[in-house]
């Protein structure tokens, strides 16, 4: 049983996602029947599992709140700020159910009652008006019987879970008369048939005073195990006109399907003679929107995360298992076995490939979580601001996504509470009253960026520097160029806010965002222009688990350097870059500082004649570090050095090469602002 | 951990750091290796030899001489790679002990482990958990998780005319974990 609640809060989570997300989209356009829809079917859902498997409190809870979504769809009530304020807030109280359904805790007892009062009020405020609506409907009802063509056809392994789709229709006899036409031309021969199999379909008319939504609930919860489609065929009561019926039947039973496109045939000729007749156009019409919604064709599996990080493993000792099979058939003389070879490499590159693009999620799957805080926060510090996303399909390892979403969350609070004015300063400034906030995700490269602007009042780097200098963490006399003062708000410690709100301004702040970024090797970049707003870039790698490198050897061991980073490689005679005092060194006329990695790394100086140079970014300079050989490409499957080696910083990783040796990855950002620190400190 | 709920496994296996002779508990030990090429970490603590390659897991090395404060380890036929799971802050961590020779497989029963010595004997206690006597030799059973968990190099043998330095040392490090321990609160 524990297995299924778990399936089920799984299950239920991503509904209550699903539902927020619908509701933040609903407020900016009330009258979208579609999300209306999909609110309702994510609540029915809750509703339902949660009876099934014990969430009673969670259960009866989202009843009321169905109820109420009930009326939205019926038109009887409007959308309005007030109500999507309660269903967020009961949202919210949803997942604290999912965790909790007993109400152990006191304070969630209160949350309970609370919102279910308001809850109720709201319906209750609703039935004053609905009870003029419900004097006229009587008269309606009789005019506004409708008849509806249902084709029903159960997965075969129906069966399975305990559904008897009997019932289905027994429920459908509820809401009017019905026509059914039972199909049973898929049975197969009696010694090949399987018991627990179902191989009848329906065509059912239905004729019924109820829309097609209450058609629809009668199988919500067989939607996925079955091809169904239901199509309004007449704004009359077809079952009537015998005629009609009766050809039916004919065909029924003569044909394997009737179909809907036959028995609007049909009707259409009969309607002729018939007092109301329905165009053709009309019909398509009609029968346009309906289908799209329900023919469901399994496009996506779920798949537990764990069961993917074991393919990716996989993956990853695949291709350091085929870099040795490579290596040991370039050094063999069989020709038969280069070839084997060669055909591995590709299939692991494509398998690679494939399993890594598995793993990648659109940067979308973040941005409910932002929406809602941008919502929240905003409304609590009386500011008008929007959010916007944009390139919200852009995809990042799923790792990378999962710890991007701290870091982010901390930022757009800063970008709400110091970055975006109150609406009277702003209008004071000139500038439109409602902020806004622009995520912007996409491409670049190997990399993907993601942008963080917000039009607020920026940041002054006078006042950065005045604090920076009041804290110690700068001394008086420094000249910093702007972004150079604009990166002391990275430092720990640092926070500009003048008072602190219990939403940022802790001085624990942007050095955490920079340090969490960096260890999913992330760079944070600031701009900012005073009264015209900040951006906040993070550069992000594809994926954490592979990257491209360059091999190179320094004394007897191997080394990665990541190729994002590498720009130009030089020889250079040995003499120009050992014992100089300046450590600088010029290559094609352009002066550059560098690092001899033999000596940084305290291994003794090495007697070839030429050094190679490897130019290699850092921030905005360039800078050489001095290895001893440059092996060559290799495509590096990172692993972690472990616990053991948890101070270790300037190397992030090792990877195993084809010959079994370990190749240390270095992080070259780390390394050179770490030995330029030696050097100041010595 | 779970090792000490199931059953106790009373196999001990033995070991030799220079003349004296060690041995743990076999639950901790998955591997012996013979010495293979170690790739040395640029920049990491003397005892912290590198990493080694086994079989597609990167698997830090020690030098457990170092560790102890002897001489560091000199390679010969009989140098093994004691593979050892160790607990390190609530995670089970792998981790390859330099030892100068494997010696043997111990079934013990617990009366005949007797407690470490006191302080002021021959040998710090900190990190021994018992003493066996085979063949009128001493064997101390060693503690890996006590081991691996003191940052700094430690001294299992103590001289007495050292005593205090060595009591320094050991005050020192227990304070660097202390101002971890609370940096780490900040953090949280």
């Amino acid at each position: 049983m524990d297995k299924f609640r778990n399936k089920f809060i799984e299950e239920a989570t991503d509904n209550i996602n699903d539902l927020e997300d619908a509701l933040l989209l609903i407020e900016n356009d009330p009258e979208d029947k579609e999300l209306i829809e999909r609110i309702f079917r994510a609540m029915h859902s809750l509703k339902g599992g949660g009876a099934m498997f014990g969430f009673n409190t969670l259960s009866e809870f989202t009843h009321h709140l169905e109820t109420l979504y009930d009326l939205v769809r019926e038109g009887k009530y409007k959308i309005t700020r007030k109500l999507l304020d309660v269903t967020l807030a009961s949202v919210d109280h949803m997942k604290a159910l999912l965790a909790n359904d007993d109400l152990d805790a006191a304070d969630l007892r209160t949350i309970h009652t609370e919102l279910s009062l308001q809850i109720r009020k709201l319906i209750d405020n609703d039935n004053e008006e609905k009870q003029k609506v419900v004097i006229e409907k009587p008269q309606n009802d009789q005019s506004e019987v409708k008849s509806y063509y249902i084709y029903f056809e159960p997965d075969s392994d129906i069966f399975s879970d305990g559904t008897n789709p009997l019932f289905l229709l027994d429920e459908l006899y509820t809401l009017g008369e019905c026509k059914v036409f039972a199909h049973f031309n898929k049975i197969p021969e009696i010694e090949k048939i399987d018991i627990t199999k179902c191989y009848t379909y329906w065509e059912i008319i239905l004729v019924t005073s109820e829309d097609v939504n209450a058609v629809t609930d009668v199988f919500i919860f067989v939607e996925d195990q079955c091809k169904l489609e239901i199509n309004e065929i007449a704004d009359y009561d077809i079952i009537q006109n015998i005629e009609v019926i009766n050809q039916i039947s004919k065909i029924a039973e003569e044909k394997t399907d009737v179909g809907v496109s036959e028995i609007q045939k049909i009707i259409k000729d009969f309607s002729s003679s018939k007092k109301q007749s329905v165009s053709l156009d009309e019909m398509i019409k009609m029968k346009g929107p309906l289908p799209s919604v329900k023919e469901n064709v399994i496009s996506s599996i779920r798949v537990s995360s764990e069961k993917l990080d074991q393919l990716m493993n996989l993956v990853s000792e695949m291709v350091t298992t085929q870099a040795r099979l490579s290596l040991y058939a370039e050094q063999s003389t069989d020709g038969e076995l280069l070839t084997i070879a060669e055909d591995v490499q590709k299939l692991s590159r494509q398998l690679r490939d494939n399993a890594f693009d598995i793993v990648l999620v659109p940067v979308e799957t973040m941005l409910t979580r932002f929406q809602r805080l941008v919502r929240d926060l905003s409304k609590e510090l009386n500011k008008n601001i929007v959010f916007v996303a944009e390139g919200a399909e852009t995809e990042l390892d799923k790792t990378i996504i999962e710890s991007l979403t701290d870091p982010l969350l901390h930022i757009l609070r800063n970008c709400i509470d110091h970055g975006i004015e109150s609406p009277e300063i702003r209008s004071q400034l000139g500038k439109p009253t409602q902020g806004k906030i622009l995520l912007k995700a996409f491409y670049s490269g190997t990399n993907v960026h993601i942008q963080i602007h917000d039009d607020g009042a920026g940041i002054d780097p006078e006042k950065i520097k005045n604090i920076a200098i009041q804290k110690g963490i700068i001394k008086k006399d420094a000249t910093l160029s702007k972004k150079e003062i604009l990166d002391l708000v990275f430092l720990p410690g640092f926070s500009t806010a003048e008072n602190v709100t219990g939403v940022s301004g802790r001085g624990v702040g942007m050095d955490v965002v920079k340090r969490k970024l960096s260890e999913i090797r992330g760079v944070v970049e600031l701009e900012s222009e005073i009264n015209e707003g900040t951006t906040l870039t993070i550069k992000l790698p594809l994926t954490l688990s592979i990257i491209d490198g360059l091999l190179v050897k320094i004394a007897n061991s191997f080394y990665i350097i990541p190729l994002s980073v590498v720009g130009k490689i030089y020889a250079t005679d040995h003499e120009n870059v050992v014992n100089k005092y300046n450590n600088l060194i010029i290559l094609d006329g352009e002066q550059f500082p560098f690092y001899y990695l033999r000596e940084e790394f305290d291994l003794p100086e090495g007697e070839q004649e030429s050094e190679q140079v490897i130019v290699v970014s850092y921030e905005d300079n360039k800078i050489g570090i001095v290895v001893d050989e440059v092996v060559g490409e290799y495509q590096a499957v990172l692993k972690s050095l472990g616990k053991m080696y948890k101070n270790q910083e300037i190397i992030s990783g090792a990877t195993i090469l084809g010959d079994g040796t370990v190749a240390l990855v270095m992080d070259t950002n780390k390394i050179i602002s770490k030995f330029s620190q030696d050097m100041f400190n010595s | 951990m779970n090792n000490k709920t199931i059953t106790k496994i009373n196999s001990y296996l033995s070991f030799n750091l220079g003349d004296e002779e060690f041995a743990v508990n076999v639950s901790k030990v998955l591997n012996i290796l013979e010495m293979l090429k170690i790739t040395e970490v640029p920049k990491s603590p003397e005892y912290m030899k590198g990493v080694i390659n086994l079989r597609g897991i990167v698997l830090p090395v020690i030098d457990t001489r170092i560790k102890f404060g002897m001489t560091p380890t000199e390679y010969t036929n009989n140098t093994c790679i004691v593979v050892m799971e160790i607990e390190m802050d609530n995670d089970i961590v792998q981790v390859g002990t330099l030892v100068d020779s494997v010696q043997a497989v111990l079934e013990l029963q617990d009366s005949q482990i007797q407690p470490p010595p006191d302080i002021g004997n021959k040998f710090k206690s900190e990190f021994i958990y018992g003493m066996i006597k085979v063949d009128e030799k001493f064997i101390m059973l060693l503690d890996m998780e006590k081991v691996f968990s003191a940052d700094e190099i430690i001294s299992v043998k103590e001289k007495t005319e050292k005593g205090e330095v060595k009591i320094e040392e050991k005050e020192q490090v227990i304070k660097k974990k202390k101002v971890k321990k609370s940096k780490s609160k900040d953090n949280s």
